[in-house]
């Protein structure tokens, strides 16, 4: 690099409106509408109010671990354990709360008791995962990754145990009000994933934890050298992810009423997938909540349009694939676009 | 003293992996007179050898610092396409063609990766749900059976050796030959190192890269071949979600995710130990629901063992600047 | 090399013809002229010496020839023949081989392999596979032409620092390439490995090779090169044989102005006020041994010594970033049990690291990021811990301009794009925004030109004034006798000698740095 570009890196420029728009944070969420537009004209069904709450109520789980994801991916860090937390949280907190033979059942306070387990599973997972990252200097995709087969397997086994059906059901009806309860006509959940998006956003934007991830993120060694405690800060990004998992697992137990050991098992490149779609980078310093929030918008767009065409399963991986990839690249054109001016 | 002990530790961390794999091989062939037969070892080779195969191919891609999230999906497309279109086809004519689907896979991956420059983590996730969905399209959605002569394959030996095994072999010393003894194979472990450097020392470190994916692509298909002529029929899950056990069994022979370190010796390694533990678990009458849990625990320990040894190393290689006297 | 191509060489060096002339080079990035018009030329078997400060020219004019770049206008002539590389990899086919700074070695292949990977020798021609026997043999051939006395099969990831620029120059003599370009081939070794450096770029100008030498250490270039090029913005001010060059000249060539004073002036003579920093006892097995001083308040002291010798081992044991088995640190008077960067930090401590790409700065971040991120809990409070970013942005906007970091906006330019001096000053900034009461820099000037440098000494002179001890590693001897009160040399992890203000003598405190050295590479 030369000093004359660091001249040109100063030097504002106008560019045209498509060029700006191309590199505008806001670009998912135009490619979003734009989508949806397109597809009103071919299954107006989308557009009716019953669809967009379901869009709705279908993001949020969804949305949750995602914003947990975030963290992690900021500090260059993945968690693919967030799925089998989804599920294992969900047995045990079943597990919990059950009409049948739960350990909380008939005490009175096994809702509370059940949503203490959902997260107790959650962080658990997560200080683990963080612990093997941080103190043992494991790659955190490894790490993730037999936490994700552990407890995938474990969710399954716990099953077993307890009943002889694939899932546990008969859960106390307060709380699968949680997953599909509707306040003045939009969903509880909504409130639920706005609180924590609402943490989420404040903790990166505005505290010296979020601007310490975003160090660590892009450069640990200096951020160690500037004081950061670079091992705490990925701990608590784990833990964080754990317990997004957990309230997302909250979300999901109560919309489909009962805990499934393989609750999540698909969702797991969905969720990695809608960060980097939104523009969080794998590499670490990079990422956003609202950013998060509009790649999740935008798969649950797509998925909910592909399910409204009755197309078959075949055709909705294939679509699915091809518009994540035509978002990567454009994602990538994009930042080369910038760099020729 | 320190020095010694430092050193103990490390061979022991060195050799942790091998150290595992005896101590599993004596507890299962203390609770089971079945485990520790030549019978069961070449059956052990045996069915690890689409997992290996296909992590092979991964190694080649993670030496270089990449990933392929891709290689389930391409096994099930390589086995729709073998069950649906080439049914009269015999192997020798079909297998060829369907590797050459596999590398067709693996270059669009390349191509995507090293000419739009799009992440290779991004890229292959797309082309999972790609690859996925247009094989499901050929298989409707149902299962898909395969053709007597496939299947007759897969039940044939040569020289008492199951067919698959050969397979295997194959790819094994091939690839062995290329890592080790072309310039691409050493410019492999270079880009893994630096692709900065690699690209000033006037390596086509583009071209290398692409090749390396198409490698990977190939040795998905192959892998989707073998496992398919092993179980008669390939259901809509056939695939599903292998990209982890190839990776894991890849990082269990001690190729690192970040490039430029791992073996294909390992890697096969890996393989074999994965499924061991799982025979070992069959053959004791483990409950079925824990095969996952022992496994992940066992990758787990390698990887612990792994990472340990890396510190270790660091703190004995840490430069000294005064020699103390002891 | 064709015997064509001898010939027109062996030809052109009879009549005295250059073997690479280079005229009108033209070149701009982004529609700024970064070359206007260079023109040198260079004989085969002499030493050019390229020197300028960051940003003139030297690294674009370099990457031109090395095929990194491509020129806007201009020609080069190269042997005989015009020369237009497509590449680095056709510029070194046709013979012209580039050492660039940052070594491009791979640490996980062996020397042999280093050597060949892009060519290597085959088992059979037309097929693909390796003849390793006939690679370790010729790459023992190269490492006996450059004196490296290694087996061709140790990993690179095992050499020093030296070692591997002689494997670097080994790789070129293999590509039988006729002119070498270093690029800052010194900074960091040590002065033994510079010493077998130079004999060997000695060596190679006697077989005919012509050698390009860049860097910013004047001494070296004026030791080692037979004519010397200065450019300036771009431009070629001057070009003469050494012996009509000085120093002081090129300096003030570089310039465009002459520094009367590169080392401005601070009155030695002041009181200094109490100790900052107590250091007793110090002591890490393999690392440092007994390392003890005091740094009062409104002292600059200085660390000497060779690469290796321990100096930054002990600052950042110092730092709390490494450990250390025994002794005791007191900051401002108060004991530091169990130093981490930040414990040191809250005590007053601010620590400027040696290489400030990996551990300095965010490099993908912009300014204000990197110099609010050490201080971020100072502006941090309320509900949740919120950062106050009205303050915070005015108290970093302040400190650029006070530091003097050249760029308009501080919220977009990234620190990747500004040059080395504006980087290092970013760095400073950090620190500075902290107040901090000691100050330990480790090689602060380091790769900056001569311009940002001055700034550097402006400010660690204003800092001492104000009262804060500075604790200053360097390799450069004329820059700590230039601005310390005190210089200790270190050696082998110990403080051999501490020199006082008034009897500083560059020999002696080469000697007492070398000392040690000798001893330990007669063993």
């Amino acid at each position: 690099m030369t000093a004359a570009d660091a001249t040109i890196a100063s030097r504002p420029r106008v560019l045209p409106a498509w060029k700006r728009l191309l590199l505008s944070e806001y670009l998912v969420l135009v490619l979003t509408i734009f989508y949806f537009v397109v597809m009103w004209t071919i299954v107006p069904e989308i557009a009716a109010a019953d669809t967009l709450l379901d869009i709705l109520s279908a993001m949020m789980p969804l949305l949750v671990v995602a914003i947990g994801q975030t963290f992690v991916l900021i500090v260059a860090g993945i968690d693919l354990s967030a799925p089998s937390i989804i599920a294992m949280a969900s047995v045990v907190g079943a597990s919990v709360m059950t009409g049948d033979a739960g350990y909380a059942n008939g005490s009175g306070v096994e809702i509370l008791a059940g949503i203490v387990a959902f997260l107790a599973v959650g962080s658990v997972i997560g200080v683990f995962n963080g612990l093997c990252t941080t103190r043992f200097n494991m790659p955190s995709f490894i790490v993730t990754l037999t936490t994700m087969m552990f407890f995938s397997g474990a969710a399954i086994w716990y099953t077993t145990v307890h009943t002889d059906a694939s899932s546990i059901g008969n859960l106390p009806r307060t709380f699968i009000e949680i997953g599909q309860g509707r306040i003045a006509g939009l969903p509880f959940s909504l409130g639920v994933v706005l609180v924590v998006a609402g943490i989420a956003h404040f903790i990166l934007s505005r505290t010296v934890y979020g601007r310490w991830l975003y160090a660590v993120g892009l450069n640990p060694k200096a951020a160690a050298v500037s004081g950061v405690p670079v091992r705490n800060v990925i701990f608590w990004a784990f833990v964080i992810s754990g317990v997004c998992a957990a309230i997302s697992s909250i979300l999901y137990t109560g919309r489909l009423e009962t805990g499934t050991p393989v609750l999540g098992q698909r969702i797991l490149l969905d969720v990695v997938g809608a960060a980097v779609i939104g523009g969080v980078s794998l590499f670490g310093g990079k990422g956003k909540i609202l950013w998060t929030i509009f790649g999740v918008l935008f798969l649950t767009v797509i998925d909910k349009s592909l399910q409204l065409m009755g197309l078959p399963i075949a055709s909705v991986f294939a679509i699915k694939g091809s518009i994540i990839l035509a978002a990567a690249i454009i994602d990538a054109t994009r930042h080369r676009l910038l760099v020729r001016g | 003293m320190n020095g010694f002990r430092g050193k103990f530790t490390l061979l022991a961390l060195q050799n942790a992996p091998l150290i595992l794999f005896a101590v599993l091989i004596i507890v299962f062939g203390f609770m089971s007179d079945r485990f520790l037969t030549p019978i069961n070892f070449v059956n052990i080779v045996n069915q690890a050898s689409h997992i290996a195969i296909i992590a092979i191919g991964m190694t080649f891609v993670l030496l270089i610092a990449g990933i392929d999230l891709s290689v389930g999906a391409n096994m099930y497309l390589s086995a729709a396409v073998l069950g649906v279109f080439l049914v009269g086809m015999p192997p020798i004519v079909a297998f060829p063609v369907v590797a050459v689907l596999g590398l067709a896979f693996g270059a669009v991956n390349a191509v995507i990766i090293t000419q739009l420059r799009v992440a290779a983590f991004i890229t292959t996730l797309a082309t999972l749900f790609v690859g996925r969905g247009i094989a499901l399209y050929f298989s409707g959605n149902k299962m898909v059976p395969f053709s007597k002569s496939v299947l007759e394959f897969g039940r044939s030996t040569y020289l008492g050796v199951p067919s698959a095994i050969w397979v295997f072999a194959v790819v094994l010393i091939i690839a062995l030959l290329v890592l080790k003894l072309t310039t691409f194979g050493r410019q492999v472990y270079a880009i893994g190192a630096d692709p900065d450097a690699a690209a000033k020392a006037g390596i086509n470190v583009k071209r290398v890269v692409f090749a390396v994916y198409c490698i990977c692509g190939v040795c998905a298909a192959v892998g989707g071949l073998v496992s398919g002529s092993q179980v008669a029929v390939a259901s809509s899950t056939f695939g599903f979600q292998k990209e982890f056990p190839v990776i894991a069994a890849a990082v269990l022979g001690g190729t690192s995710l970040f490039g430029g370190r791992g073996s294909v010796l390992g890697t096969v390694f890996g393989a074999v130990l994965i499924q061991t533990v799982e025979n070992g678990l069959v053959m004791t009458n483990a409950n079925p629901y824990i095969y996952p849990l022992v496994i992940s625990v066992i990758i787990f320990i390698a990887v612990f063992t792994d990472s340990s040894r890396t510190t270790v190393l660091e703190r004995l290689e840490r430069r000294k600047i005064r020699v103390e006297p002891d | 090399m064709t015997a064509t191509t001898q010939a027109a060489r062996d030809a052109a060096i009879t009549a005295g013809r250059p073997l690479l002339k280079v005229e009108g080079l033209c070149k701009s990035f982004f529609g700024v002229e970064v070359l206007h018009k260079v023109g040198f030329s260079l004989q085969a078997g002499r030493v050019l010496g390229l020197v300028g400060e960051n940003g003139s020219g030297k690294s674009t004019t370099m990457n031109i020839i090395g095929g990194v770049h491509q020129m806007d206008a201009g020609q080069i002539q190269f042997d005989g023949a015009v020369y237009r590389p497509k590449g680095p990899r056709d510029a070194a086919r046709q013979g012209i081989a580039f050492i660039h700074q940052e070594l491009n070695l791979f640490r996980n292949l062996s020397i042999a392999e280093n050597l060949f990977i892009t060519e290597f020798p085959k088992l059979v021609p037309g097929l693909p596979f390796i003849d390793r026997s006939a690679a370790r043999k010729r790459a023992a051939e190269l490492l006996a032409a450059v004196d490296l006395d290694l087996s061709p099969t140790t990993l690179v990831n095992k050499l020093s620092q030296g070692e591997r620029q002689l494997v670097e120059i080994a790789k070129a003599l293999g590509a039988k390439a006729k002119v070498i370009i270093f690029d800052e081939p010194t900074t960091s070794l040590t002065t033994r490995e510079t010493d077998r450096l130079f004999d060997i770029i000695n060596r190679l100008r006697a077989q005919g090779i012509a050698i390009i030498y860049i860097s910013h250490i004047l001494a070296d270039v004026m030791r080692l090169c037979d004519n010397i090029t200065v450019l300036r913005d771009g431009h070629v001010v001057g070009s003469a044989l050494k012996s009509d060059m000085t120093i002081e000249r090129m300096i003030s060539m570089m310039v465009g102005r002459s520094i009367d004073q590169l080392f401005p002036p601070r009155d030695y003579a002041a009181p200094k006020g109490d100790p900052v920093l107590d250091v007793a006892g110090i002591t890490q097995r393999g690392t440092v041994k007994d390392i003890s001083f005091t740094l009062k308040a409104g002292e600059v002291l200085g660390i000497s010594g060779l690469m290796g010798a321990g100096r930054s081992e002990l600052a950042r044991i110092l730092f709390g970033i490494d450990p250390y088995s025994s002794g005791e640190i007191k900051i401002g008077g108060v004991a530091i049990t169990a130093p981490t960067p930040s414990v040191c930090m809250d005590h007053g401590m601010a620590f400027l690291t040696e290489d400030r790409r990996a551990e300095g700065l965010m490099m993908e971040a912009a300014i204000d990021t990197n110099i609010a991120l050490s201080s971020l809990q100072n502006y941090a409070g309320g509900l949740g811990g919120m950062i106050d970013r009205g303050r915070l942005a005015g108290d970093v906007q302040k400190m650029s301009t006070s530091v003097q970091i050249s760029a308009k906006d501080i919220v977009r330019t990234l620190v990747k794009n500004l040059s080395g001096g504006n980087q290092q000053k970013v760095v400073i900034g950090k620190w500075l925004l902290r107040d901090p009461k000691v100050f330990i820099l480790d090689e602060p000037t380091r790769g900056i030109d001569v311009g940002a440098k001055n700034e550097v000494y402006k400010i660690i002179n204003s800092l001492a004034a104000g009262g804060a001890g500075i604790l200053m590693i360097s390799s450069e001897l004329e820059e700590l006798v230039g601005m310390c009160d005190r210089i200790m040399v270190m050696a082998h992890g110990e403080i051999r000698a501490t020199y006082e203000r008034g009897s500083f003598d560059r020999e002696e405190l080469l000697r007492a740095a070398m000392w040690d050295g000798i001893r330990s590479s007669s063993k």
